[in-house]
């Protein structure tokens, strides 16, 4: 099992260095080849190993869709379309959640990602615009280096869903909590007793980032009257 | 020089009599359909989940012809306003007149410019309409309904497409995106307009999200849930609607929807005077349509949504109330909805042609600068009226918002910044080279 | 210019009402809602135009409307034009087009023999109208100018003599001959009178 998907791993690691952007078009087209071929594997797997009837081909179909736009995220040459490529990522993650009945954390998602952070993304990238497409975006810089480390990232990941899928250790899914788990009560309450202190800690570091981003970008006009009082 | 059978045409189908009569044959035709094939479809009647399909079905449709209404309704009262008739020449008092804009709509040439960004330009209509439809979902448009068959122990029946628990947030979520096909629209056209139609778009859009939030969050702190229908429960038991506790917070949202949907004074992403047409510059035929349909949509999900958050949604006094679940009071209650979504769409409209557009430094500063700081000073108002308990309470309420008017009035009475920043107001800049 | 010639505006102050934007806000509505129901201005100001046009309310002044353009006739039944281009030239858009050739008549030294308006290109601005010595060409109080094909609206000399037998009734050709040609034929020396006093 650990090897099956440590081979799945791997093939998608070396799909995804053939298809990012700056090699030859046909390379490319290989690549994705490769990453579709590791795809299927995984899709089959997947299929197989989850438990649970109902929403089992949901859960493929926005994995699928999740992972297909987060290749397509790093493999895209316009800025924009990877932009949109991650809403759509958003979107299927959105989904997964709200299998998971985290409904609060999938609306969350939205209104924070899809919502504020890619709008401003797409205008600062719309801002940017060149007459032709900057180099980083034709060419990757670190390929073999980013790919790699993503790798290895997921290989440990694999080893936590590894101990999940082998079957004589495979636990049903925790029975849905009767009071829906993902609500605003259930997140809110222990969000302001439980974690209060996290929570203020991390108000702090924002309001630090937010005064040090304002400090940074502030640079007052000085009127004329005043540069000349300093001269 | 016209055909004389045109002609013909024309003048049969301005007699009400025609209009009305072929109107009252067709919603006979359909009443008696459904009569006819109720046994067909009584078991879906019956179950939650069917019944909410149903109500996606109804809705939908009532909601597209809905806006195809709006851009009549909006082109007779930018005519009332100016003193003249707006469109009455197709159909009696212009009621045809839709038909004849899309049928335009849709024979015109779909043209698609050789210079634009082809998938992103394809989709941006698409999305905009979308976004625009997806927020009817949660509006809890007639109360609950229990049918005469059902037993009458059995649970009511909700009149709402799905009951999320996490209620407006969701709304939040679906009116945040439909920025997306503004935006893509400009930057997909090629076109200078559009760009900046689409930019403005942009920074309109995440600036004006935080007054509406803030508005949404004194009313989640006044009612205690997200959950739409429950808050019009709410109101309706009490029969004091939100707007009675909170007008501030009313008036933030909105302001907020008003700029949310593009609507004027707030419609800078589509200046005409500025920027040729804004975003939808390159559009033409259906496309085109499309956006204006996002639009009218748009503004009928903000109107909906503030009846339900703050005038009671189906709730009126001396009508059926929340208690009384049979069909004729779900009728009436949806009635009341409409009436209320229709009053507040006018009201946009009226809007529309009575203000002139703002420049989008004042667009900006209006946001931050006013209605930011309002809605916090709200927020903390009712924060502490939730502590001590009153939040339900309409004296302390209006009390609360009263002061915090009279704050602005006087901080507003003594401030000498111009309303209005003129270049010759703006401190001269000196521009030294950077060494 | 003196200093005290320059009359230096403020600004008025804005009342604390105006400065919290909203009562301004509420005054347009009422505006626009006072216009909104008042039936009878809206009846008063508005026209029906198929039904209702301006010549049964007798508003329009059909001495000066810039509509069709005509081409006048003398009192002969001949065109008055004389094929001097004084209009061509004054012409802003360049819409009209004279083909000249010999008179036949006369009186005169030339006649055009092709004179077409393209209807299309017009922008209606009288200047031909101005610029013709013999008041030939003329703008008709004719605004309903339609045709299924663009070609329709190039105006020949036919049609454009056509369009002056239909309106001389309701706008007769302003002052008859103001050419210095001697008289014709069937021509009365009372019609020639106006001229013959001008010259003095």
């Amino acid at each position: 099992m650990p090897t099956l998907l440590i081979a799945i791993l791997t093939l998608g690691a070396v799909g995804l260095f053939l298809a990012m952007p700056g090699g030859r078009a046909d390379t490319r087209r290989v690549g994705w080849v490769v990453l579709a071929a590791a795809g299927a594997v995984l899709l089959a797997l997947l299929l197989r190993l989850v438990p649970g009837a109902d929403p089992r081909g949901l859960f493929a179909g926005f994995a699928l869709v999740a992972v297909f736009a987060a290749l397509r995220v790093i493999t895209h040459g316009k800025p924009v379309y990877s932009a949109l490529y991650f809403i759509l990522l958003i979107f299927a993650v959105t989904g997964l959640l709200v299998l998971l009945e985290a409904t609060f954390l999938s609306m969350a998602l939205v209104i924070i990602y899809a919502g504020a952070i890619l709008v401003t993304y797409v205008f600062v990238i719309m801002l940017a615009q060149q007459s032709r497409p900057a180099p980083y975006d034709v060419k990757s810089r670190e390929p073999v280096w980013g790919c790699l480390a993503g790798f290895l990232l997921l290989i440990l990941l694999a080893r936590q869903i590894e101990l999940f899928l082998v079957p004589a250790q495979r636990t049903p899914l925790p029975a849905p909590i009767a009071e829906a788990p993902g609500t605003i009560e259930a997140v809110g309450v222990p969000l302001l007793t439980e974690y209060v202190v996290a929570i203020q800690i991390i108000g702090l570091l924002l309001l630090a980032a937010l005064v040090g981003a304002i400090a940074i970008a502030r640079r007052r006009p000085t009127t004329r009257a005043e540069s000349e009082g300093d001269e | 020089m016209t055909d004389p059978t045109i002609k013909r045409i024309e003048t049969v189908l301005r007699k009400p009599a025609v209009i009305f009569g072929a109107g009252a044959a067709i919603l006979l035709l359909v009443t008696a359909l459904l009569a006819l094939a109720f046994p067909l479809y009584k078991p879906l009647l019956s179950s939650q989940f069917s019944f909410s399909m149903i109500v996606l079905a109804v809705m939908l449709v009532l909601i597209l012809s809905a806006t195809a209404l709006c851009i009549l309704f909006e082109r007779k009262i930018a005519g009332f306003t100016q003193d003249r008739y707006g469109p009455n020449r197709v159909g009696f008092w212009g009621l045809l007149q839709p038909v004849a804009d899309g049928l335009k709509f849709l024979l015109k040439e779909d043209i698609i410019p050789r210079h634009v960004d082809k998938p992103l330009f394809l989709l941006a209509p698409a999305l905009a309409l979308a976004a625009s439809l997806l927020g009817f979902a949660i509006i809890p448009w007639a109360g609950q309904v229990r049918w005469p068959w059902m037993p009458p122990d059995a649970p009511p029946l909700s009149t709402q497409v799905a009951n999320l628990n996490v209620g407006f947030l969701y709304l939040l979520a679906v009116g945040s995106l439909s920025v997306y096909g503004v935006v893509l629209a400009g930057y997909a056209s090629n076109n200078k307009y559009a760009f900046y139609g689409g930019m403005r778009a942009a920074a309109q859009m995440i600036s004006y999200e935080l007054p509406l939030g803030l508005g949404l969050l004194v009313v989640l702190l006044v009612s205690g849930t997200l959950q739409l229908d429950q808050i019009v429960q709410q109101q309706a038991a009490t029969g004091v609607w939100n707007i009675f506790l909170h007008p501030i917070a009313f008036f933030l949202v909105l302001v907020s929807a008003l700029a949310e949907a593009n609507r004027a004074p707030f419609d800078l992403p589509e200046a005409e005077q500025e920027l040729v047409g804004g975003y939808h510059t390159e559009y033409s035929a259906m496309k085109f349509a499309m956006f204006f349909l996002g639009e009218y949509a748009h503004m009928i999900t903000s109107s909906a949504l503030i009846v339900a958050l703050f005038f009671g949604g189906w709730h009126f006094w001396g009508l059926p109330g929340p208690e009384n679940v049979t069909w004729w009071a779900m009728l009436i209650k949806l009635a009341v909805y409409l009436t209320k979504v229709a009053l507040f769409i006018a009201l946009f409209m009226l809007v529309r042609w009575t203000l002139p557009r703002f420049r989008f430094d004042q667009l900006m500063r209006v946001a931050w600068q006013s209605l930011v700081p309002i809605g916090v000073a709200l927020l903390a108002a009712t924060a502490a009226l939730t502590y001590l308990g009153w939040q339900r309470n309409v004296w302390a309420s209006l009390a609360a918002n009263l002061l915090l008017l009279a704050v602005l009035l006087r901080s507003a009475a003594r401030s000498k910044r111009p309303v209005t920043a003129r270049q010759e107001d703006l401190p001269e800049i000196d521009v030294r080279p950077t060494t | 210019m003196r200093d005290d010639d320059i009359i230096v505006l403020k600004e008025p102050e804005l009342t604390p009402a105006e400065r919290l934007y909203l009562p301004q806000i509420l005054d347009g509505l009422k505006t626009t809602l006072r216009h909104m129901f008042d039936l009878q201005r809206r009846h008063a100001v508005v026209h029906q135009y198929p039904e209702q046009t301006r010549e049964d309310t007798g508003e329009l002044r059909t001495a000066n409307y810039h509509g069709v353009h005509r081409l006048n006739k003398d009192p002969d039944g001949r065109v008055a034009c004389v094929a001097c281009f004084m209009c061509s030239t004054a012409c802003p858009a360049h819409c009209i087009h004279i083909e000249a050739g010999e008179s036949p008549w006369p009186d005169r030294e030339k006649y055009p023999v092709q004179f077409d308006i393209d209807e299309l290109r017009c922008i209606y601005c009288g200047l031909c109208e101005e610029a013709c010595p013999v008041d030939a060409i003329e703008l008709t109080p004719l605004y309903e100018l339609v045709s299924c094909t663009r070609e329709e609206l190039i105006l020949d000399k036919e049609k454009l003599l056509q369009i002056y037998e239909e309106t001389k009734g309701i706008k007769p050709r302003r002052n008859p001959p103001v050419t210095d040609y001697g008289l014709t034929g069937t021509q009365g020396l009372d019609v020639a009178e106006p001229n013959m006093k001008r010259k003095v």
